[in-house]
This record gives C-alpha cells, sequence and structure tokens, in this order.
C-alpha cells in the first residue's frame, strides 16, 4: 500500500503541474475576457470533482444505511471530507474570476447561493461527525448526507432553471454553447487530471479512515484487557 | 488591478489548498501508523507480564 502511494502521488501531482502549464501557456486566450478566463480550467473540474465526491457519499452512506459496514462509512466520511476542500476551491476560485470580469466578488445568484448552501451542508456533516456524541453518530450521519445531497442537482440545474449572473452551461447549454477545440482539449485534460487527483484524495482519506478505525478498536481491545485484569 | 494578479492567485490558493491537504492527509496517515504500532508494542509487552 505504501509503494502505491509513493508511485500514485508524485505522479499525480506531475499531472496537476503538465495540465496547469496547458491551462497557463498551451490554451488559447479568450477573446472577451483575455487570459483571467484560464481560471476556468481550475474553476469547473473542481466543481465536478466536488459533485462527484458528494455522489460517492451519497451512495456510500445509503449503503451504510443498509448493510452497516465500517468500510462504506469510512469511504462516506473520506468522499464528503475530499468534497468539501474541492468545492472550497470552488467558492474560492470564482470570485477570484468574477471580481475582474463582473466588477464584483460575489452576488446572491442561484449558482452562487446554492454552491455555498452544499458547501455549508457538507461543512455539518463533517461537524456532526466529529462533534456528535453517543452510538449512532454514523447512522445520523449517513440520514444528513442523503438528504443533504439534494442539493447538488439543485446547484447543477440552477443555471438552467433561473436566470442568473453566473454564465450559462458552456457545454450542453444549447446551440450557443461549446467551446473552441483548442480549448475543449486543454479542459478534458484538466477535467481528467482532476479527477485522478480527486480519487487519490479519497482513497488516501479512506485508508486513513480505515487505519483511524483500527486504532480506535485496539484502544478500545487495550482498554478492556486492563479491566478484565 | 491587473486581471492577471487574479489568475496568479487562483491558481497559487488551488495549489496551496491541494498540496496543503495532500500533505496533511500523509502526516495523519503516518501519525496514525506509528501510534498503532506503538500500542502493538505496548499490548505485546503488557500480555508477557
Amino acid at each position: 500500500m505504501k509503494k502505491l502511494t509513493l508511485i500514485s502521488v508524485p505522479i499525480t501531482v506531475a499531472l496537476l503541474a503538465y495540465t496547469s502549464y496547458l491551462a497557463l501557456i498551451v490554451a488559447p486566450t479568450e477573446q472577451t475576457m483575455g487570459d483571467v478566463q484560464r481560471i476556468f480550467y481550475y474553476h469547473v473540474p473542481s466543481g465536478w470533482v466536488a459533485g462527484l465526491c458528494f455522489f460517492i457519499n451519497f451512495v456510500a452512506s445509503a449503503l451504510y444505511l443498509w448493510k452497516r459496514s465500517p468500510a462504506s462509512d469510512a469511504l462516506a466520511a473520506a468522499s464528503a471530507e475530499v468534497g468539501v476542500v474541492f468545492c472550497a476551491v470552488l467558492l474560492i476560485t470564482g470570485p477570484l474570476w468574477a471580481r475582474p470580469v463582473w466588477g464584483i466578488w460575489w452576488t446572491w445568484d442561484a449558482r452562487l447561493t446554492t454552491t455555498l448552501v452544499l458547501w455549508l451542508i457538507y461543512v455539518s456533516y463533517l461537524v456532526l461527525r466529529r462533534f456528535a456524541a453517543g452510538g449512532q453518530t454514523q447512522v445520523l450521519a449517513a440520514a444528513f448526507a442523503i438528504f443533504g445531497f439534494a442539493d447538488v442537482p439543485i446547484v447543477y440545474m440552477s443555471i438552467r432553471w433561473f436566470r442568473t449572473q453566473h454564465p450559462s452551461p458552456v457545454m450542453g447549454g444549447g446551440e450557443n454553447s461549446g467551446l473552441a477545440p483548442a480549448m475543449l482539449h486543454v479542459f478534458l485534460i484538466n477535467l481528467v487530471a482532476f479527477t485522478v487527483l480527486g480519487i487519490l484524495f479519497v482513497w488516501l482519506r479512506y485508508q486513513l479512515q480505515m487505519q483511524e478505525q483500527a486504532l480506535e478498536s485496539a484502544h478500545a481491545q487495550l482498554a478492556l484487557k486492563g479491566v478484565s485484569r | 488591478m491587473n486581471p492577471i494578479t487574479f489568475l496568479k492567485a487562483a491558481y497559487i490558493v488551488a495549489w496551496v489548498v491541494y498540496l496543503g491537504y495532500l500533505g496533511r492527509i500523509l502526516l495523519r496517515m503516518k501519525r496514525v501508523e506509528e501510534e498503532m504500532k506503538e500500542l502493538q508494542h505496548n499490548g505485546s509487552h503488557s500480555s508477557r507480564q
């Protein structure tokens, strides 16, 4: 396992560095926004990975409620935390792009507000897991996660359902949507690299969660031994 | 402010957050591994007594 970590971490970081080179140097400059549009190559993939992580969390939480397996619970915890990290980057890079283009850092439009609510839902989920007392924490967290996931499709559809300050979908948004082939190529490579990074994070975080669970039970066993003596 | 400043800031923030998070996970893994080893060592030591 250690060997795999030692190989996968530098490969993923190198892949991410290569995608930064593609996004900053190789991709053509957008005509209206200029160079600042290059934030797109980090902003959108971060959002995609956050959504993917929250979906994994949803499936793992449902599985936990059904089978009560500690592995499902560990996967749910891992994917939620990674999702929060990617969603945080989405929420930071968004205003950094908005300020020079819209002239404002933030506006309470449907896409931005539902994304902020999404981030807050999963931060609450992590807080619940961290601080709830009693033996039902995992069950509560799983139920919370299933309802919390309802915001993901709302975030996705918000720019289709409402007229927002946020731009319409770049892809799949109708006749006038789409990217120039050179931009699309860079975007897809970034999307793949960010997905690999997200999977690596979830996998590492899952390993950590399982190790922590093992450590906790080892502590409990040792304490029981002490009591029985 | 120059728009390039915002571009640089966005990329730097993303790299700092992602690398920082990766470092945090790896550090925690190392700590848990060490604690587990210590616990196993203590456990085997106490069972011998």
